[in-house]
């Protein structure tokens, strides 16, 4: 791929949660497109570009653990948040978790590391001085410094990844021998269509040697 | 993938009509309603439950799948409870008239043009009833007719108007004519109507007895993207219905019900998919019988030694003749309650072979000579071991689903599994065999996988030559212990185990050498009456003290406390291995 790159980002837990599993989180096995595209927004993202992730190779065996956490029941409005901006004080928001405790349960991936790789494409927001070639240069000098707009995370902003730029084939880290064989890993959540009201796509997914397939992502079309 | 496993095997059981097919449910019927063709009752209502036992038990029958209902009064098809059927209940509330009301005009819509003779019957009966006709039935029925589940029948006809094929047709009707919006399953990758409200799963110990749910988004903070319960997770109404009527089939309650054991606070349902359905059969019991030795069944526990042999040997289970293959795919789901959902707390799937060997290595890790139990013991019962006074409450929470999931993936125990135990000995002072069979299953388990610092092979009995401090100072401890005894006399109330163990095993410095020096005390006495015994133990504590070389450590670490507790049993069996009458370690043979 011309302008192509893989990143390598590790981390000790990961959570790509699956949708329907949302309130006692379960975590998909492997990393989705939709995470991996997360991870390359954090570290460089324009208007004028959008990731378009290729292809995904899994690095390390396939580990879950539970974690049971407290969290809260409610979210904070909108519209109590606009009128604290207008009011410019924010006495009443706030969540007292004791009056709205939700002791929830989590399976999250342990000691995980992927290799993601993909390209970026120039969208309609692109203006006169923006190339495929300065984007590229950009990300992987951010890549290479280890800048980012906000920590990249696996899944949930909890678990924070770290990343480096894989710069040629030899630095190209190799999957764990027990990955290597094929298998199914049913539908996968591919990403969100936002521009379609928020609709899930999913994938068929399979991971053949570590490596997992993306196909496009079809943005209007089932 | 949990779903869509799911889905498959209702597919593969709804083939052989063992599931009931979409739209419809098992629940429990008490009382059917004699109808005749003008709708007028015959008689009483029937009761149609089991006599028995000691108590009527409702029938399970298969009828139009009820509404989830909350809050909402939402009547359901040709049967119902007799607030909505009858208008009357047993507690007075004012939904009641709604309830019946609602239940006349869902069949007012749906009955108003049928021919068939049945369905007419039952509309005539809702026009022409009213709530104050109950008191019409005789006291004994009604009194357990109130709240209770009734279906129609009519006269003269064997089945039930809710099994015929008119109304068989009508339910499809209904079912097609929803208002649902269409999308992409997430199970099936299919378009289909997505389905707002999954169907409850009953069944879970623990959980709400109206049903939990698996998928679920009744909270602010679960929802995302300003998404509304289903909408949040795109699952077609048909894939929703099909893994919960083939996880109410696994729940299902009953003796007869193999697929489901309790581990902890987690129900573990379990399924096996092969070439036939024998051979599915055969691997669940084998399944069952692995994960939960029976105790007292000769012939399954020798089932039970021949696969872990022929497993441990590398031979295929073919051969054994119990009707298993090896490549049989296994998969086993942990579920726990918590309030009105379900909690996943493991899922695993594998070959049977591969699951054989794991339980075997399991096994071989817990291994401890003299062993502790008379048959391997069951998962459940290990953690038995690690609760307060040996209450299921008490066993501490996730522990369960980690235990398991260690030892079906093979993967180190859960760290806090050594820190519980360890924590248990020190407050109770109960050095049982079972909580060191753990102890020593977690170290020697770390060992194989090769975690890094721990290197000592663990004896599985006494190994006088070990000269691991953790271990000498346990052998040290349980001498000492015993020389008390035969000074004291068998019915010491308090040896120095109940005072002095946590100290011991936590910060040995600061305890033995006042151990050694009050031992003295107890030899003196000991050599007056049996000097044979004193001087045997006195050599046996001079070579431990010899192993430990210049000083007693400050402070042991978690591995080192294991190490402690494990020699201790080993030196307490060893030398009360010939004496069957006082046993300071209590053999952990009963079942909790």
């Amino acid at each position: 791929m011309a302008y192509g790159i893989r990143l390598h980002v590790w981390g000790e837990r990961a959570c790509f949660t699956r949708p329907e599993m949302k309130v006692e989180r379960v975590s998909y096995d492997v990393m989705t497109p939709s995470a991996a595209r997360g991870i390359l927004e954090a570290i460089h993202w324009k208007p004028a570009i959008r990731w378009v992730v290729d292809r995904i190779l899994v690095l390390r065996p396939v580990r879950f653990e539970s974690i049971r956490r407290n969290e809260v029941g409610g979210k904070l409005s909108a519209a109590s948040v606009r009128k604290a901006i207008k009011a410019g004080r924010t006495d009443g928001l706030v969540t007292l978790v004791d009056e709205d405790r939700q002791q929830r349960a989590a399976t999250v991936l342990r000691d995980v590391a992927y290799v993601i790789e993909a390209h970026f494409e120039l969208t309609s927001k692109a203006g006169p001085d923006d190339s495929e070639g300065k984007h590229l240069d950009i990300f992987n000098r951010r890549a290479r410094k280890g800048q980012c707009f906000h920590t990249p995370c696996l899944g949930t902003r909890e678990f924070s990844a770290s990343f480096e730029l894989v710069e040629d084939d030899a630095g190209m880290p190799s999957p764990h021998p027990e990955l290597l064989t094929s298998c199914d890993l049913g539908w996968m959540l591919h990403d969100i269509d936002f521009a379609d009201g928020m609709t899930p796509r999913f994938f068929r997914a399979s991971m053949k040697d570590g490596w997992i397939e993306v196909p496009p992502f079809r943005g209007t079309a089932a | 993938m949990i779903l869509s496993e799911l889905y498959d095997y209702y597919q593969r059981l709804a083939a052989n009509g063992q599931v009931p097919r979409f739209g419809f449910s098992t629940e429990k019927i008490s009382y059917a309603l004699l109808l005749n063709v003008d709708g007028s009752l015959i008689d009483e209502p029937l009761d149609v439950r089991d006599t028995s036992g000691k108590k009527p038990v409702p029938k399970m029958m298969t009828v139009p799948q009820p509404e989830k209902r909350t809050v909402d009064i939402k009547p359901n098809f040709l049967w119902d409870k007799t607030s909505y059927v009858l208008g009357a209940s047993g507690k007075s509330s004012p939904r009641i008239a709604d309830e019946h009301a609602a239940f006349k005009a869902l069949h007012e819509r749906w009955l108003a043009d049928t021919e068939d003779p049945g369905l007419r019957a039952v509309l005539l009966f809702l026009r022409q009833w009213s709530p104050e006709r109950f008191a019409e039935f005789s006291p004994a029925v009604r009194e357990s007719l109130l709240d209770a589940n009734v279906v129609f029948r009519l006269d003269g006809e064997h089945r039930y108007i809710h099994d015929s094929p008119a109304a068989e047709q009508l339910r499809s009707r209904m079912l097609a004519e929803g208002d649902a919006t269409s999308g992409c399953c997430l199970v099936t990758g299919e378009i289909a109507p997505l389905a707002r409200l999954h169907p409850a799963i009953k069944g879970v110990n623990g959980a709400q007895s109206s049903g939990a749910s698996m998928v679920s988004f009744n909270l602010e903070s679960f929802t995302s993207y300003g998404k509304n319960q289903g909408e949040n997770a795109p699952v077609s109404e048909l894939a929703a219905f099909a893994y919960t009527a083939v996880l109410n089939h696994l729940l299902r309650r009953g003796e007869h019900n193999r697929q489901r054991m309790q581990i902890g606070d987690a129900t573990v349902v379990f399924w096996a998919h092969a070439a036939t359905s024998d051979q599915a059969e055969a691997a669940e019991l084998a399944f069952a019988g692995l994960l939960d030795p029976p105790a007292d069944d000769a012939s399954e526990t020798a089932k039970l030694r021949s696969v872990l042999d022929a497993v441990a040997k590398g031979r295929p289970l073919r051969e054994l003749g119990l009707n298993l293959e090896g490549d049989t795919r296994l998969f086993v789901l942990g579920l726990a309650p918590n309030a009105s959902r379900l909690s996943i707390r493991f899922w695993y799937t594998g070959r049977l072979d591969q699951i054989a060997r794991r339980l075997a290595d399991h096994y071989l890790d817990l291994e401890l000579q003299p062993p502790p139990w008379r048959s391997e013991p069951a998962v459940w019962r290990l953690l038995y071991a690690t609760a307060a006074q040996g209450k299921a409450e008490n066993i501490p929470p996730q522990l369960a689903g980690e235990l398991t999931r260690a030892i079906l993936t093979g993967s180190r125990y859960p760290r806090s599994l050594l820190a519980n135990l360890i924590m248990r000995m020190r407050a109770d002072h109960d050095v049982s065999g079972v909580r060191v069979a753990l102890c020593k299953a977690v170290l020697t388990r770390d060992r194989r996988l090769g975690v890094s610092g721990v290197d000592l092979e663990l004896p599985m009995s006494l190994d006088r030559t070990n000269t691991d401090p953790g271990y000498l100072l346990g052998r040290l401890f349980a001498e000492l212990e015993n020389v008390q005894r035969a000074a004291l006399g068998k019915d010491v109330n308090a040896t120095i185990r109940d005072r002095y163990y946590g100290a011991a095993s936590a910060t040995p410095a600061s305890v033995f050498p006042m151990l050694l020096r009050n031992v003295q005390h107890h030899f003196g006495r000991l050599r007056k009456d049996k000097s044979g015994l004193a001087n045997a133990l006195e050599t046996e504590i001079g070579q431990i003290v010899d192993g430990l070389h210049n000083a007693f450590p400050r402070s042991l670490r978690l591995e080192a406390q294991g190490h402690f507790a494990i020699g201790y049993y080993h030196q307490m069996q060893s030398r009360f291995k010939t004496k069957s009458s006082v046993d300071p370690v209590a053999i952990d043979e009963t079942d909790e």
